[in-house]
């Protein structure tokens, strides 16, 4: 156990068996596609028109909003350029589909349908439609392990929305909690605030939402407050996924789908 | 059943208990799904302890590890410790009523999940000690199936 805590001895091995494991991984989410199928096979025709209706007019709506982000992005970029900012960010997503989880209760990886074909990286950062989920761990050539932000191995810089307050949010091994590391008792926190990534340490973009406050908790003698976080994102329901490529300076960025 | 039988049966309960493990569950489902692949060694320690010792546990561990993104070694000790104990009571093991393998399990289940979250400590790793009670009950109640299925391949020999 220690040898492989602090050696990257059996990363080989690790690696092969990820790759052997895709089969396993297929097998096991037989029941959930067959569970999909099922529903769309017995769904109403009717049921289906509305869907489709709603999922035209959300489609409309969220046209409108992008169009309203392209003017404020190039404005924002305007800005930057006037101040002579170093580092423009752009980025750029590719969908992605969840194809496997691990089984372990304290582990928090997924296996991911993209790998080397598609330019995945190692560090790479992962969002749902909600929020951030974590980072790619492993890549393989048609697909990848990510690490949630939910594992109590995992870390990520925030910073509170409404007051640009940092601190690090750290998993906790439980899908609907993150904890935030060294706040002083005298931080301006509040239970609701929302919390997006920093940008902090370059692994993950700034600006992408990360959880909203739970719970502070002011523990008498402690030298830092206790905060529970709920994450953003649906980290153990969400099935498709968006694997973001960052270009510093707008640079070109990788795909988009 | 044959040797050959036997022998297929076999592999294919440890692909099937690796498989069952890999099913995707969210939410508190994840907290209650049973080890299956520690419940198959179980099984298999009882009802074939001349064939299936603690080399066969501490295998199946080394796969739990890989399997669980563990550090290696983790599931190894934890395998090895728990299938001694069906190991030196085999003798009297297959002579109890499936209600007490059944409460021998439940109890087996306890011991192991405690010692997980022990050694998960000792990695910095955070345990929830919450739901030991509840995850050795789904394994009790999975175990007739189990228990069944192991007997009738081991009987018709």
């Amino acid at each position: 156990m220690a040898v492989h805590s602090y050696t990257a001895w059996f990363n080989p091995i690790e690696k092969f068996f990820d790759n052997a494991l895709l089969p396993a991984h297929w097998v096991a989410t037989v029941p959930a596609r067959l569970n999909e199928w099922g529903q769309l096979i017995l769904s109403d025709r009717s049921d289906l028109e509305v869907e489709n209706t709603r999922l035209k007019q959300e489609s409309l709506i969220h046209r409108g909003q992008i169009q309203r982000m392209a003017d404020l992005a190039a404005e924002n970029l305007r800005l930057r350029l006037l101040l002579n900012a170093t580092e423009l960010l752009m980025d750029s997503v590719l969908v992605t589909e969840v194809i496997g989880v691990s089984p372990s209760r304290n582990s928090h990886t997924l296996f991911i349908n993209r790998g080397a074909d598609d330019n995945v990286y190692a560090g790479q950062p992962i969002l749902d439609a909600e929020g951030l989920m974590g980072q790619v761990t492993s890549v393989f050539e048609h697909h990848s392990v990510a690490l949630l932000i939910t594992d109590s191995t995992h870390a990520i810089p925030v910073q509170i929305l409404r007051n640009g307050v940092r601190s690090i949010a750290e998993g906790t091994s439980n899908y609907d909690r993150l904890r935030l590391r060294f706040v002083s008792p005298t931080a301006d926190i509040r239970e609701g605030d929302q919390l997006v990534s920093s940008g902090l340490g370059g692994r993950f973009p700034a600006g992408y939402p990360v959880g909203s406050v739970l719970n502070i908790e002011h523990k008498a003698g402690a030298s830092f407050i206790e905060v529970d976080v709920a994450p953003a994102a649906k980290i153990d329901r969400s099935k498709h996924l968006l694997l973001v490529f960052t270009s510093k300076d707008g640079g070109e960025i990788g795909p988009s789908q | 059943m044959k040797e050959s039988g036997v022998g297929l049966a076999f592999i294919i309960s440890i692909l099937l208990a690796a498989v069952l493990q890999l099913v995707p569950v969210s939410g508190y489902l994840l907290l209650l799904k049973p080890n299956f692949l520690l419940l198959i060694v179980i099984g298999w320690i009882i009802f074939r302890p001349s064939q299936w010792g603690i080399g066969f546990a501490a295998a199946t561990g080394l796969l739990a590890d890989l399997l669980f993104r563990a550090p290696i070694g983790l599931h190894v000790l934890l395998f090895s410790t728990v299938g001694a104990i069906p190991l030196y009571l085999s003798g009297w093991l297959v002579y109890f009523s499936l209600i007490h393998r059944c409460l021998f399990v439940f109890i087996l289940i306890i011991f192991a999940e405690l010692m997980r979250n022990l050694l998960l400590l000792m990695w910095a790793i955070p345990a929830d000690y919450n739901y030991i009670l509840i995850i050795a009950l789904t394994s009790a109640t999975v175990w007739p199936a189990i228990d069944r299925l192991l007997l009738n391949i081991n009987r018709k020999r």
